[in-house]
């Protein structure tokens, strides 16, 4: 079964992240793609992601489908017009590439080429609708395709952002341009996430909470201070300290495990998604403590 | 109005550094406002070029500098010290130096300043870009608040996961302009309007270069 029928037969769905590296060298990453081979149901290739120059998404999902993972395209809107984003949406249709994660990018000022002109021609809600469209057969200007893509095309959301309002409101935009599924920023505190479920459950669409792993309590403290729309709360800094400096990984590795399992348990929402930020080959670790290998 | 910036001495000394003689062009409106092109400006540069033993044959302020013709009506009283000017300073926007460069077809036109943004004055020389001339206004949508200007992606549909306490993600001293135009929308009872998915823009409205004439009945008179 690929994603979208895992992800639509109500089977709790995992997917993970993988971050395609700098320069040709990917041995580190094929290896990364090998330890998740069979574990997971789709990966998400990012797409420059940080802003930070690496391998192109398009080619790393390419990768991906020859070493056996269902890649999901992220695709941002920062470094290509529109004409660029359907063209690379057709070319990665005909590659066999079958869902796509519509974003609109961290900014240019966040990475490593600070000069560059940011392009933000369209922004996510609109790509969500040139992806519908192109589905259609219809190109954004409203042209005939010469054959439709098939794409499950899927979007961001920021359940711990401040003020939450005009958040739900770009949500709902999201689901009216088309998203059929949501892979949220991490989130931390279950209960609050309890909240935005009761609100987001109002729609047909699927619903993946984000998992960052937590490496020390250092790392969450710099994400609550520098991470727009990420809060860890302080028991779970607690935790983290009370491990050592040694175990804190350990420990980390436990939290994104007992909150899989709780989401899953309690049919919170339709599966997770894995940020582990360079230690993918801990992403079985955490599936198997949380009782999904 | 558009705002300026003084560029470095040593870059305008660099670029000029062929010629012995100037007349500098200053201009009353925007220019003075941002202290790059007004009297002060004007007497400044004149005593710093001298300090460097270039001679400058005389200083003038244009009314408004990007009307060309105006601007060349205005410099008739001073041909002859332009006779004596290898080349002109023109301290105040491009569209002024650009001026300059049509009024003296056959003399090097260097400027002092770089021109920077449409600028709203909010406080005494403090100045905020607003308006970005996009060629599609869609204020009336967004609470008189522009998102292609406040917002660094000039995002139409709403924050982005960047918005951090009503900080954008870029700066935080750049507040998200999504979340000032939540605020005043529901402030005036209009929070419906951002409900609404806007399309995305249109940019062959500012397809460059634009030019517009306003003149059209005029000419139909004739």
């Amino acid at each position: 079964m690929n994603f979208r029928d895992i992800l639509n037969s109500g089977k709790f769905t995992v997917t993970a992240e993988i971050g395609p590296p700098k320069g040709t060298d990917i041995k580190e990453m094929l290896h990364h793609m090998e330890v998740l081979r069979g574990k997971i149901d789709a990966a998400n290739i990012t797409d420059n992601q940080s802003a930070v120059m690496r391998i192109c998404s398009l080619a790393v999902c390419k990768l991906a489908m020859e070493n056996g993972l269902e890649p999901i395209l992220q695709m941002t809107c920062r470094d290509r017009n529109r004409i660029g984003l359907q063209a690379d949406l057709l070319g990665a249709s005909v590659l066999g590439i079958k869902n796509v994660l519509c974003m609109t990018g961290d900014h240019v000022s966040a990475g490593d080429h600070k000069q560059a002109k940011p392009v933000y021609d369209v922004e996510s809600v609109q790509l969500l609708k040139i992806v519908d469209g192109l589905n259609n057969g219809k190109d954004m200007s409203g042209n005939d395709l010469k054959g439709a893509t098939d794409y499950f095309q899927g979007a961001v959301v920021t359940p711990e952002s401040n003020p939450i309002e005009p958040q739900l409101m770009k949500f709902e935009k999201k689901v009216k341009a088309g998203a059929k599924f949501f892979q949220t920023q991490a989130i931390y505190d279950i209960e609050k996430f309890k909240t935005f479920m009761a609100h987001a459950r109002q729609f047909p669409v699927k619903i993946m909470a984000g998992i960052v792993v937590l490496k020390s309590a250092g790392m969450a403290n710099f994400m609550n201070n520098f991470v727009p729309g990420i809060k860890v709360p302080q028991n779970l800094i607690d935790e983290l300290k009370a491990a050592g400096k040694e175990k804190a990984l350990d420990a980390g590795l436990n939290i994104a495990a007992r909150h899989i399992k709780q989401l899953k348990d309690e049919k919170i929402c339709d599966g997770v998604h894995i940020m582990a930020i360079g230690m993918e080959d801990k992403v079985p670790v955490i599936m198997e403590r949380a009782g999904l290998l | 109005m558009i705002a300026t910036k003084k560029r470095e001495f040593k870059e305008l000394l660099e670029n000029i550094k062929d010629y012995n003689s100037f007349f500098l062009v200053g201009c009353s409106e925007c220019a003075s406002l941002c202290g790059t092109g007004g009297e002060p400006e004007l007497a400044e540069l004149k005593e710093a070029l001298e300090k460097e033993g270039k001679s400058v044959t005389g200083t003038f302020r244009a009314k408004t500098g990007c009307q060309v013709l105006g601007t060349k009506v205005e410099l008739k009283p001073f041909k002859e010290h332009l006779e004596k000017t290898d080349v002109v300073i023109v301290m105040s926007c491009g569209a002024g130096t650009q001026a300059a460069v049509e009024i003296f077809p056959d003399k090097p036109v260097y400027q002092s300043n770089d021109t920077l943004f449409l600028a709203n004055m909010t406080r005494y020389q403090i100045f905020d870009e607003r308006c970005s001339l996009c060629g599609e206004c869609i204020l009336d949508e967004t609470g008189g608040i522009c998102p292609v200007t406040a917002c660094p992606k000039g995002l139409l549909n709403g924050p982005c996961g960047g918005t951090n306490d009503g900080n954008c993600e870029v700066s935080p001293d750049i507040k998200c302009c999504w979340v000032k135009i939540y605020e005043r929308l529901n402030k005036i009872n209009r929070l419906d309007d951002m409900k609404k998915t806007m399309e995305a823009k249109d940019w062959s409205r500012s397809q460059k270069p634009r030019s517009l004439s306003v003149r059209v009945k005029e000419e139909k008179k004739k």
